[in-house]
């Protein structure tokens, strides 16, 4: 039974990463009706920007800094660094394709994904990167219930991602910038003629979406310990799933589906094998998908003919 | 409220004066290329397109006995099973509009298709004439059944499944059943594609298979495409609503346009495993996908032309002329003058530019050389005369790896703000770029050649949909509001 | 109608109106677009159907080609039962349809374009279409035979050069022409027409009036119209519908419905001094 309960705690804590990245990535979605598929590889960056400053902090077994300093900074360079990499993308790869068939956006979102994981094999390296989090944050340090162990980053991860989920729901469903964002979602032309600036949101939007990438890549290394070029691609997959089965534009679909990818990753893993997993969740996917076909809390578009 | 107004004057016979001649004259307006190429272009419209298809085929086919041998002919044939890759994803996303990230499966079923019934594996050895026809009539019936379950789905959503069916594909034989689908490490021995007595042996046999059956196909394919088949294709592209309740079935027609393109990727496929030997799970995983795309992007995708030429382009330079680093700098520098060329106007603009760049270099390097020796100390990697050319021009330190990467992330960001920027800073800071270009690429990008090429294939995504969507064969596209 | 009294026998049995909407009821979510709609349309008839934007005008005629699935009562087309079917089903049993914001095939030329719209009424087979068989050959040209005639309806406007220019190359008139000349290509019983006369000049309108008569008798075919253009209006119809909100709140000759109170004040508002 404890069993189920440690795999449960580890579902709720990759979940939790999950949705963060699938958060973004509907956000993006929204705004735009792109699926971006360089997200994932935001992520990516996250991940190798949270390494480069445990390095400049003098590696993991030999940190100058308080820990909690270390990891605000690492936190926020990530999210400042990535948002900007995101917004410069919008810029440079989305925006000349804002009217253009769905397919074009499609496609050089493919484009910009392949270039940025290979870029990163360029500047990084194939090798994998790792953490090394036991070394600077003393996992012993966590919450024992019985015989399930929550480490200190665990607990971390679900609450930095919780809050962040949080404060983004305040900031779209409160604040005028999260009128605006809906605006723009609903119908970009009409918000445009009521005087939003509809550039602005769309950068602020991808901004948010790919701090909080950035973000998911930090916790990622954090907890999976290893960072690579390709850690974006299965994630961004996996990341797709889950805003796609909750229902893709639908920001409380991404968290649900974020957790229950997360749960079922885990299950698997634990229950099963772990070589199955990915086959598995993509199984999942198409079965949501064909049964459900716009996702679990989204809405079927109606044709305006 | 209102009473039948008075009937208005009715509208003059005819055609109107003017008018209807402009349109008419239409033929006489249409802008050629200059001098020669003009003649060749009015030329090769006039005549049908069989004669240009087989003329092309003659022309491939020729190559191996002008010459083309070994290593090249390999890069020939990857090529030729790309183009076929292409022309059948053109099928499906150029003249039906569907999306399709997962088509390199259809490729990998084909692939083990063949290797299951034509090895070692399993134990049967059917012959070509029967295992191919098999391969081909299995994956259209498979890309029938995937098509069938996803038929509900639009559009981003059908893009999405279709790229996990790719991935599932490559995870499935991967880890399922490694005993009877070899696992990691795919299945070998594969027979060589032979019937009645024959058998190919060798790699220009299977170039000239190759050739003969891409020429067929975009045959077969042509004449569907105007049949009431290729228009009903096109149809529901241009309109899926429009189209139904014009009586053309959609899901019907799309299901039909999935199959198709299924049915080329698997034969293409089967003939890759005959002549590759082996097959293994990461064959068929999604960089070939981005091959394909690239190619049918580039050359143009709604054109079986533009599929096949765009992919014979994109593999040959991704195969053949970059992994030869001294031969890509002549491309390289090529493409980059061309571009040049074409966009920057007028000439004394483009003088300046170039006049700048040279003298910029020179400059720079005569400054680091002096500051510092091993500053310069690593030579440019190009070969051949440009290389010399470029010695005293462009810095490359001793250790150039740090500072290559440097400058190529620099390089990207000037890149992304030289398209912002007005004309006049652009003209400005286009000197430093160029001379940053070289820098990167003989510092870094020429030792990497497996990287680079990569990189390149992104890049032309990118470019080629923002630049010019319709690809270099292409028709530019209305879209019709939805 | 046949009179027992003077025939003395059992009277012959209608044939069924071409098309008869019975009952008809369509929600989106909370919203009744529809609501307990009769309306018939009989052989060789033209019927306008008028009404304030909104009034769900064109949510009827997607109700009959099958876009939208209703929520109560029937469909009959030729007395037989159509609620449900699938678009392209409902359109090869003979309802032809434009629409208002004109959907053409835009990159396909003017003769694809009307020859797209023969697939439901051929059947060769992929196969039989590559090896150029007989039955593909015959059925080609009979398409492009058929399209040439229903192009020919329209003069010199789509004739000759102009069937090899892509669609988006025509002007606007020409394009709600070819529209039409596509629908007609299905080879219809029921021709359904999404305001053919919208952003027409005075005489581009006189045609379209003339074209919608001439329609009729030549080709033999049901019409029903949506029109804002009164002229148009009172030029084709032998019966005109009104509908506001859904509900039909008026039926019967142009002049009839044209003073119909309800007619007016959907239109025109209520006087809010009057008496009522």
């Amino acid at each position: 039974m404890s069993f189920f309960f440690q795999e449960l705690v580890n579902g709720i804590t990759t979940g939790a990463l999950y949705s963060l990245i699938a958060l973004g990535f509907s956000m993006v979605y929204g705004v735009l009706k792109l699926l971006n598929f360089a997200h994932g590889d935001l992520y990516m960056v996250g991940a190798y920007i949270g390494y480069f400053v445990v390095q400049w902090a003098g590696g993991p077994a030999a940190i100058k800094i308080p820990v909690a300093l270390l990891l605000v900074i690492m936190f926020v360079l990530a999210a400042v660094l990535v948002g900007g990499l995101g917004v410069a993308m919008e810029r440079f790869a989305y925006r000349p394709l804002r009217d253009a068939p769905r397919i074009a956006p499609l496609i050089t979102a493919i484009g910009v994904s392949f270039f940025l994981e290979n870029a990163a094999l360029l500047l990084f390296g194939g090798q994998y990167r790792v953490y090394n989090t036991p070394e600077f944050i003393k996992l012993s340090s966590g919450v024992q219930i019985g015989s399930v162990t929550i480490d200190t980053v665990q607990i971390m991860v679900v609450v930095l991602s919780v809050a962040l989920m949080a404060g983004l729901r305040l900031l779209v469903s409160r604040t005028l910038l999260g009128k605006q964002m809906r605006a723009v979602a609903a119908d970009r032309e009409a918000a445009e003629m009521m005087g939003i600036n509809v550039n602005r949101t769309i950068a602020i939007t991808f901004f948010l979406g790919s701090a909080l990438a950035g973000v998911a890549g930090v916790m990622a290394g954090l907890l999976f310990n290893q960072v690579t070029n390709t850690i974006g691609f299965i994630a961004g997959l996996k990341a797709f799933t889950a805003a796609v089965v909750g229902g893709i534009g639908s920001l409380t679909g991404a968290m649900l589906g974020g957790l229950l990818i997360g749960l079922a990753e885990s299950f698997v893993t634990g229950y099963i094998s772990s070589t199955y997993t990915n086959l598995l969740v993509f199984a999942l996917l198409i079965l949501v998908m064909l049964s459900r076909p716009s996702g679990l809390l989204g809405q079927a578009q109606l044709q305006k003919v | 409220m209102m009473t039948a107004p008075p009937p208005a004057a009715p509208p003059p016979a005819g055609p109107q004066i003017g008018a209807d001649e402009w349109v008419a004259r239409l033929a006489e307006r249409r802008v050629y290329l200059p001098s020669w190429l003009g003649t060749a272009q009015r030329a090769a419209e006039r005549v049908g397109w069989w004669p240009r298809l087989a003329l092309a085929g003659l022309a491939g086919a020729v190559l191996p006995l002008a010459g083309l041998g070994g290593f090249q002919l390999q890069v020939g044939i990857d090529a030729l099973v790309i183009a076929m890759l292409a022309v059948g994803l053109n099928v499906v996303v150029g003249w039906t509009g569907v999306l399709d990230l997962g088509y390199v499966a259809y490729f990998g079923i084909g692939a083990y298709g063949f290797a299951l019934l034509s090895s070692a594996q399993l134990n049967i050895h059917l012959q070509a004439y029967l295992s191919l026809p098999a391969v081909l009539v299995g994956t259209w019936l498979l890309g029938l059944a995937i098509g069938l379950t996803s038929r509900r789905l639009t559009g981003d959503y059908l893009a999405i499944v279709t790229l996990f069916f790719g991935e599932a594909f490559v995870e499935f034989t991967n880890n399922v059943a490694p005993s009877k689908l070899g696992g990691p490490n795919g299945i070998v021995a594969i027979d060589p594609v032979k019937g009645f007595g024959a058998s190919l042996n060798s790699n220009t046999s299977y170039y000239y298979l190759l050739i003969i059956v891409l020429v067929l196909t975009m045959s077969v394919l042509r004449l569907l495409e105007n049949s009431r088949t290729g228009r009903a294709w096109r149809a529901v592209r241009e309109d899926p609503l429009a189209a139904a309740a014009m009586t053309i079935p959609v899901n019907r027609v799309r299901l039909y346009a999935i199959a198709c393109g299924a049915g080329v990727a698997g034969l293409a496929g089967a003939i890759y495993a005959a002549q590759q030997v082996s097959v293994f799970p990461t064959d068929f995983d999604t960089p070939i996908l981005i091959l394909v795309y690239a190619g049918l992007v580039l050359g143009g995708a709604g054109s079986l032309a533009g599929a096949a030429a765009g992919a014979l382009v994109v593999m040959v330079i991704y195969d053949g002329l970059l992994r030869n680093a001294a031969e890509s700098g002549y491309l390289f520098y090529g493409l980059i003058l061309l571009t040049l060329l074409v966009r920057l106007r007028p000439w004394r603009r483009l003088a300046g530019v170039l006049a700048a760049t040279i003298a910029l270099g020179f400059a720079a390097h005569a400054i680091a050389r002096a500051i510092s020796a091993s500053a310069v100390a690593g030579g440019p990697q190009s070969g051949g005369w440009i290389g010399s050319a470029l010695r005293d021009w462009v810095i490359v330190p001793a250790n150039s790896k740090i500072a290559g990467n440097w400058g190529f992330v620099i390089l990207v960001c000037l890149l992304i703000a030289l398209v912002q920027v007005d004309v006049r800073t652009r003209t400005i800071l286009l000197p430093p770029v160029l001379w940053l270009a070289s820098f990167v690429w003989e510092a870094r990008l020429v030792t990497e050649p497996s990287i680079t090429r990569q990189l390149m294939i992104g890049a032309i995504l990118v470019v080629m949909m923002i630049a010019r969507p319709q690809g270099l064969l292409g028709q530019r596209r209305v879209e019709s509001p939805t | 109608m046949s009179d027992p009294s003077v025939t003395g026998t059992v009277p012959v049995e209608q044939p069924p109106p071409v098309l008869s909407l019975e009952s008809l009821s369509l929600s989106f979510g909370g919203l009744r677009a529809l609501s307990d709609l009769d309306l018939r349309v009989g052989e060789r008839e033209i019927v306008s159907v008028i009404g304030p934007n909104g009034a769900g005008k064109t949510t009827v005629f997607n109700v009959i080609t099958g876009v939208y699935e209703p929520s109560g009562g029937d469909v009959r087309f030729g007395g037989q039962s159509i609620a449900g079917k699938p678009p392209h089903a409902i359109a090869r049993l003979g309802v032809a349809r434009t629409f208002q914001s004109l959907r053409l095939f835009p990159n396909m030329s003017v003769l694809e374009n009307v020859m797209a719209a023969t697939y439901g009424a051929t059947k060769a087979t992929p196969w039989e279409s590559v090896l150029r068989l007989p039955r593909a050959r015959r059925e080609e040209r009979q398409a492009r035979e058929l399209a040439g005639d229903v192009l020919s309806f329209f003069g010199q406007r789509l004739a000759g050069y102009r069937w090899d220019q892509p669609a988006y190359s025509l002007s606007y008139a020409n394009r709600r022409r070819l529209e039409i000349a596509r629908a007609l290509a299905t080879r219809p019983r029921l021709l359904l027409l999404d305001e053919p006369a919208a952003g027409m000049n005075p005489a581009e309108t006189h045609e379209i009036t003339e074209l919608i008569g001439q329609l009729r008798n030549a080709r033999e075919l049901a019409i029903l119209v949506i029109e804002h253009d009164m002229h148009v209006v009172a030029g084709v119809s032998d019966r005109v519908v009104a509908l506001d909100h859904g509900v039909k709140i008026a039926e019967g000759s142009f002049d009839t419905v044209a003073d119909h109170p309800s007619v007016v004040e959907a239109y025109l508002g209520r006087d809010p001094e009057a008496l009522t």
